[in-house]
């Protein structure tokens, strides 16, 4: 399983290069905090994805001795660990430029990165080869252009949701959200597993 | 234990084709050549082999384990190569190596690094610059550095060279010597059976039309000639298939005895090849 994971970075390691100066580019272009980290995380796992799209890479993966649970699962426990990796090195990215960041800025995105996951990893196993990277690198930046308009909407036209929200404690609604999203990613490990387990190559 | 695969009625329907009621043992220590047509379903098998591809009915046992519940047990055993290169085609072998080397427990490196030498395969070039004969070479290599028991391969000849043809066929033929592997290989080239395969196994639309010894195939199967008058509806009977020419009859018999007794000297009677008997077999020319 280990392997598994480890696998990306073997497979990403010349790309990983461009890593630094693409966060470098974010920060010394004054990007949100939390937009840099969550573009950091968002990184490894996509790229991952590129090579795990074609179906020899699958073909390999599932005559080599591992199970097709465990396929699923090194995806999305490798998705946190490199989101953890990514946010250390782009916090001390933050250190090095001296820029200020906060922690929530930190939770924020990870809380987004694991609700985009959530949200595309099936849909690497559902859709054709070579149609998915292009629809998820496009939805990011069409949601990332609609995000404010429709925050706006809400806070103008969903007061009842607003109220509710606004009412709730910093540390409830912190928590609340965690376990919300947590949720979600677990629902979503489950359904691509059995999304998975019914593929055939 | 004597069967190392071993599939029960196996069955598996696509569009416009489907694996029939396939019934298939492989014998452990021997060398079984998979032969069929293109089309004839050899991928779909191999990819049920490996599990790649679930039948809908029917069972696939390897080592006389089920995949349901000793997946990474079963596979832990098996070397695989494919028609294509399955290998991340970017990467070199050495990266390669250390992907696919960790997934083994009984991964040798030393093994690894021997086979790389005595192949002459390049550990830092991308694969995707390697000619067909050394992905071939490369996917052999890692293939046999875990100490396999048993070597799957989806048409390992297609593509390649004559010479490196024989080389490969070779190696096969070293690697069963201390006796316990098996290997059970695909092809449609049927002469590279003839040199080094002890079973063969043949596959027609998605039926299995005989897995025998190379022995018995010689024995039984023949290639008949004779004029066309010998032939009645009695006569034939002993005939697989049956080509009336200008000049006589050429028929694939699957008794030769039986056709002796028949006919006695008045036919020739001649050792069919594996492709004599492909051939006759599907049906022979198809005439209006």
């Amino acid at each position: 399983m280990f392997n598994l994971i480890r696998r990306d970075v073997i497979l990403q390691k010349r790309l990983l290069l461009t890593f630094i100066p693409f966060i470098a580019f974010f920060i010394i272009m004054d990007a949100h905090p939390a937009l840099t980290f969550l573009v950091a995380s968002i990184f490894m796992p996509i790229n991952a994805f590129a090579y795990d799209e074609k179906a020899e890479t699958n073909i390999l993966l599932n005559s080599l001795p591992y199970t097709r649970k465990e396929v699923i699962a090194s995806r999305y426990l490798g998705a946190i660990v490199y989101m953890v990796s990514a946010i250390g090195v782009t916090s001390l990215a933050f250190f090095v430029f001296n820029k200020p960041f906060a922690i929530t800025d930190i939770a924020i995105a990870s809380g987004l990165f694991l609700v985009f996951s959530a949200l595309t990893f099936p849909l690497f196993y559902i859709f054709k080869r070579g149609y998915v990277s292009p629809v998820v690198l496009f939805s990011f930046l069409f949601l990332a252009l609609i995000r404010k308009p429709v925050v706006s909407f809400i806070s103008e036209h969903l007061t009842v949701i607003n109220n509710f929200v606004a009412s709730l404690s910093i540390t409830t609604l912190y928590a609340g959200a965690a376990v919300v999203i947590m949720t979600f990613y677990a629902v979503s490990w489950g359904i691509t597993t059995i999304i998975y387990q019914r593929k055939v190559f | 234990m004597e069967n190392v695969i071993e599939l029960k009625n196996v069955t598996k329907k696509f569009k416009g084709f489907s694996i029939k009621n396939i019934d298939l043992q492989v014998k452990q220590g021997f060398i079984t050549g998979f032969i069929g047509a293109n089309g004839a379903g050899k991928s779909t098998m191999i990819k049920m082999m490996m599990n790649l591809l679930k039948p809908e009915t029917g069972e696939v046992k390897i080592f006389g384990l089920d995949y349901k519940t000793h997946e990474k047990a079963i596979k832990e055993r098996i070397g695989f190569v494919y028609d294509g290169n399955v290998f991340f085609e970017g990467m070199n072998l050495k990266d390669i190596k250390r992907i696919v080397g960790p997934a083994y427990k009984h991964w040798d490196d030393d093994l690894f690094y021997q086979y790389v030498e005595q192949f002459e395969l390049p550990l830092n070039k991308a694969m995707k610059t390697f000619s067909k004969g050394m992905q071939m070479k490369a996917s052999l290599a890692i293939a046999l550095s875990h100490h396999a028991e048993l070597i799957i391969m989806d048409e390992p000849t297609a593509g390649l060279d004559p010479i490196f043809r024989r080389e490969l066929l070779d190696i096969l033929q070293e690697l069963m010597i201390d006796g316990s592997r098996t290997i059970f290989f695909s092809t449609h080239v049927t002469t590279d059976l003839n040199r080094i395969a002890d079973y063969i196994a043949l596959i027609q639309s998605g039926e299995l039309v005989f897995n025998q010894s190379i022995h018995d195939i010689a024995e039984n199967y023949a290639l008949v000639k004779g004029g066309t008058e010998l032939l009645d509806r009695d006569t034939e009977k002993d005939f697989v298939h049956v080509h009336r020419g200008p000049t006589g009859f050429e028929a694939l018999t699957d008794n030769v005895k039986a056709v002796k007794d028949t006919f006695g000297d008045t036919v020739f009677i001649e050792r069919a090849s594996l492709e004599d008997i492909m051939y006759y077999l599907k049906g022979g020319l198809q005439y209006v």
